[in-house]
């Protein structure tokens, strides 16, 4: 009965997520697109949630539908929410349309294929449950994944004098080079 | 301990503007290693060896696995000592001499580069870190030898110097793949503990290995024939001369050949080639030494020569001396080295010899130095060279795999060397000023200060002899060299450098007459020297020339009238064809990213499929 | 249901990312398809931690939500300096790299 319940409540929110990436796509305004995405995040958050990944959830709630899509929202306030027309002329979207179902094609094949000798670790969904999402991940990632840790807040720190750099020196207008 | 040895990287990482900061880090540096280094004092020198720690395990793909690790043991941490010790002394120099470069804040983040490159290099576990700390010290300096970049000699010589590192290179990473064919990992541990079990003595893998390993040391310790570039790579400044090329850099084929010498214990043969073109090498740059003027070339000659004792001491199987011989070197060269590079800076840029004298008097500090470094270099009794010169100089005949033929190339050296480090010395401090105009003055004490420490330490590291090679012995299977006493042999060699010493007084002291009937008497013997043997102009002979040559010959006949009309016409169509094709090229991104997710479609397809 | 359905979500939102970014000619709706694709794959390996009993996928998922933070903290910064010199926001009309 709970089985049941849960992968009713998987689908449900997979097909969510689904619909909802689709909405970011098909909406000619950015604040709707930006809105869908909020609600494609928050279903994945769920899916997280579900398949035993409490910390990514929260992480993903916090960072993503917080952060990163309050920042969208402020640029698209900045800029101004125009509609933008859509392209009829050329072989763009038949073309993008065409590519992409033969890739969706090939990733179902994919799935078919099966495990391909996995290695299994030792966190097993019981042993994450005891000691909980967060600290078990806080240990791992501290102790055989600091190197890479340490290499995102580095990232981090980057991405910030960037973002400083291009905010107070302003480029001047790109003047074309002519052939 | 992997705590400290991450901290040590990042102290060395960290490059900011202010020298202060770049000298603190390395500072900081060589307190890490020296903490390292008590650490191991206190361990049994049984449990010395083989410390790996990991500090993440990178990739693991099938067989192949590879961890980010750092290997302490007596080796590695005495070469860091080296290197982080010399260095610091050297930067605290460069900043006095760089203090009036514009670029001041760039030279510091290079060395600052180099010297964690460096510290790479030697804490490597495996050989694929080893290479890429190589590479990186190629890089770095690069770097520094066309720091002055506006000068086109100096980027030439940054040039030829990274290109030649690059043959090295090439050595290097077949070797490491030859290493994992055979071994299957290209860790030190796994590949020591495997190499004398799986192949007999002079097998062919193991001489594979060995002459590819050795390929690279030699191109980076400019053994012959590789050795076109260090002389040109004094184009650089003065500290980077010292930093580069005579206290770290260079001495990393050593190190190299010391770190396998597992490998190399199992390939006499290659050996005997590490010991015989050590000894030439030392030979050949000694004379070569002897008829140059710049002050830096002469040194620079010096330090190639004294690398081929080194690589004489490895080769005939003293791995414990040749790496005593790198210390003592380190010590005494960069005091050289900074020495000239004090006169040089007192004499507002000047590098002729013939045009300095007279310094006695005006730089008395930069004179003390100077004498010390020479005399040490030359292996005056009690001076830290004596203790590891003269003990390779007897090993040469006395150790089970030495010869008379050995011996004789080190001793003749050892008098050429007197000769041509005391004419320098006569030369630039002796004598009267030459040039009127030159206003020469001491340096500040930031320079001089560390010419002190390294006096100081060029006179009694000396005593630390039997200390060292105690330390050391543990990675080189156990046991200590023995020492070999010869009374008749030491005397014959200081007598030796004495003549040099001599020789050199006689000459260049006394009055130009002389030299210049000396020099008329020896003049195609001086053309020769002065000409380096005619090395460079023999590799543009055999190799540039005929590549020319060939096509010019290709140009006219070929070129002209064959493949001129088709290539005429061919490109017509391609002009054609590529007017069609820009327009694909639209500069529109989401064309651009239609056609990537195309090729992604493509290869996946073939992933599914295939 | 399982791993099965999360690769199937997983691939679709992937392409419907890869579509959006595309097809769109509005700067900030390429770069939340992106997030899109770039999430999908965070799903991926968060389903995949759960199948193989291991915390690295986790701990990849947050690496890459680290990375994607970087990426559109540096993108918005370039659309808005774009938008600042050019007063227009159609990737279309950026075509200053045109052979």
């Amino acid at each position: 009965m709970l089985d049941i319940a849960y992968e009713t409540v998987v689908a449900v929110v997979g097909i969510t997520a689904i619909l909802a990436s689709i909405g970011v796509i098909v909406c000619a305004s950015p604040i709707y697109s930006a809105l869908y995405l909020i609600g494609n995040m928050t279903c994945l958050a769920l899916l997280f949630l579900l398949y035993n990944a409490e910390f990514i959830a929260a992480v993903q709630i916090i960072v993503y539908a917080g952060a990163v899509m309050i920042l969208f929202l402020f640029i698209i306030a900045l800029l101004g929410a125009k509609k933008e027309e859509r392209d009829t002329s050329s072989l763009q979207i038949p073309m993008a349309l065409s590519f992409v179902v033969l890739l969706f094609g090939e990733l179902l094949m994919a799935m078919t294929v099966g495990k391909t000798n996995p290695v299994e670790g030792k966190f097993s969904v019981d042993f994450i449950q005891q000691v909980g999402s967060a600290r078990a991940i806080g240990v791992e990632l501290f102790s055989r994944h600091l190197i890479p840790f340490e290499l995102a807040s580095a990232l981090l720190l980057v991405a910030t004098v960037g973002i400083i750099c291009l905010a107070k020196f302003p480029l001047s207008p790109v003047k074309r080079r002519t052939r | 301990m992997g705590f400290l040895a991450l901290s040590f990287l990042g102290a060395v990482l960290d490059k900011k503007q202010v020298g202060l900061v770049a000298c603190s880090a390395v500072g900081l540096a060589f307190l890490v290693a020296f903490w390292a280094l008590t650490d191991l004092m206190n361990l049994e020198p049984a449990e010395r060896i083989g410390h790996v720690e990991v500090l993440y395990p990178w990739i693991t793909s099938g067989k192949f696995h590879l961890d980010l690790s750092v290997l302490i043991d007596p080796l590695s941490v005495f070469m860091l000592m080296i290197i982080t010790g010399v260095g610091f002394v050297i930067h605290v120099y460069s900043i006095g001499y760089m203090n009036d470069d514009p670029e001041y804040s760039r030279f510091m983040s290079y060395m600052n580069l180099f010297i964690f490159s460096m510290s790479v290099l030697v804490m490597a576990a495996d050989f694929f870190f080893l290479i890429v700390g190589w590479a990186l010290v190629g890089l770095a300096s690069y770097l520094l030898i066309g720091f002055y970049s506006e000068k086109r000699s100096a980027v030439l010589a940054a040039r030829k110097a990274f290109v030649m590192n690059v043959i090295g290179d090439v050595g290097m990473v077949v070797a490491a793949y030859v290493i994992f064919q055979n071994f299957g990992s290209l860790n030190y541990v796994d590949v020591f503990a495997k190499a004398p079990e799986m192949y007999l003595p002079n097998s062919d893998a193991i001489l594979l290995i060995t002459f590819l390993l050795l390929v690279g040391a030699f191109a980076k310790s400019a053994q012959i024939p590789l050795h076109t570039w260090l002389p040109d790579a004094m184009e650089g400044p003065t500290p980077v001369s010292a930093l580069i090329h005579a206290a770290t850099m260079v001495t990393a084929g050593v190190y190299l050949i010391a770190r396998c010498s597992v490998l190399y214990e199992l390939a006499p043969y290659t050996m005997y080639l590490i010991a015989t073109v050590g000894g030439i090498t030392a030979i050949f740059a000694a004379t070569i030494g002897l008829v140059q003027n710049d002050i830096k070339r002469v040194i620079a000659y010096s330090t190639m020569s004294q690398l081929g004792y080194m690589f004489l001491a490895v080769g005939i199987g003293m791995f414990g001396l040749g790496m005593f011989h790198l210390m003592t070197h380190a010590f005494f060269k960069a005091l050289l080295f900074l020495s000239a590079g004090s006169v040089i800076h007192g004499m507002s840029g000047e590098q002729d010899i013939r045009k300095m004298g007279g310094l006695m008097a005006i730089m008395p500090l930069t004179f003390i130095s100077f004498l010390i470094g020479s005399l040490s270099l030359i292996g005056f009794p009690l001076t830290s060279g004596y203790f590891s010169k003269e003990a390779i100089i007897i090993s040469a005949w006395h150790a089970p795999m030495g010869n008379i033929f050995f011996w004789g190339l080190a001793v003749v050296t050892a008098g050429l060397t007197g000769f041509y480090s005391f004419r320098i010395f006569f030369f630039a401090f002796m004598g009267k000023q030459k040039d009127p105009n030159a206003h020469p003055h001491e340096s500040p004490v930031v320079m001089t200060l560390p010419l002190m420490i390294l006096a100081f330490l060029s006179l009694i590291a000396g005593g630390l002899g039997h200390d060292v090679l105690e330390f050391l012995s543990p990675v080189f299977g156990g046991h200590v060299p023995p020492h070999h006493e010869d009374g008749l042999l030491e005397g014959i060699t200081l007598t030796l450098g004495a003549v040099g010493v001599i020789a050199a007084l006689g000459l260049y002291l006394t009055d130009e007459e002389r030299v210049k009937f000396v020099k008329d008497m020896l003049l195609p013997v001086h053309e020769i020297l002065y000409r380096k043997y005619y090395i460079d102009e023999l590799y543009d002979f055999f190799l540039v020339q005929p590549t020319k040559a060939i096509g010019k010959f290709l140009e006219e006949k070929a070129e002209r009238q064959g493949i001129d009309f088709v290539v005429d016409q061919v490109a017509e169509k391609v002009k054609e064809t590529s007017e069609g094709l820009s327009q694909w090229q639209s500069g529109k991104v989401r064309v651009y990213a239609l056609n990537m997710v195309g090729g992604a479609v493509m290869i996946l397809m073939f992933l599914v499929f295939y | 249901m399982g791993t099965d359905f999360i690769l199937f979500v997983s691939a679709s939102v992937f392409c419907i990312g890869a579509t959006g970014f595309m097809i769109r000619k509005n700067p900030l709706v390429m770069f939340m398809s992106v997030e899109l694709m770039l999430n999908s794959v965070n799903l991926l390996l968060v389903g995949f931690s759960k199948e193989l009993n291991s915390l690295d996928g986790q701990i990849f998922a947050l690496l890459i939500m680290t990375v994607a933070a970087a990426e559109v903290v540096v993108g918005l910064a370039i659309i808005l300096t774009i938008f600042r010199t050019r007063h227009d926001l159609d990737v279309d009309n950026i075509n200053t790299l045109k052979g």
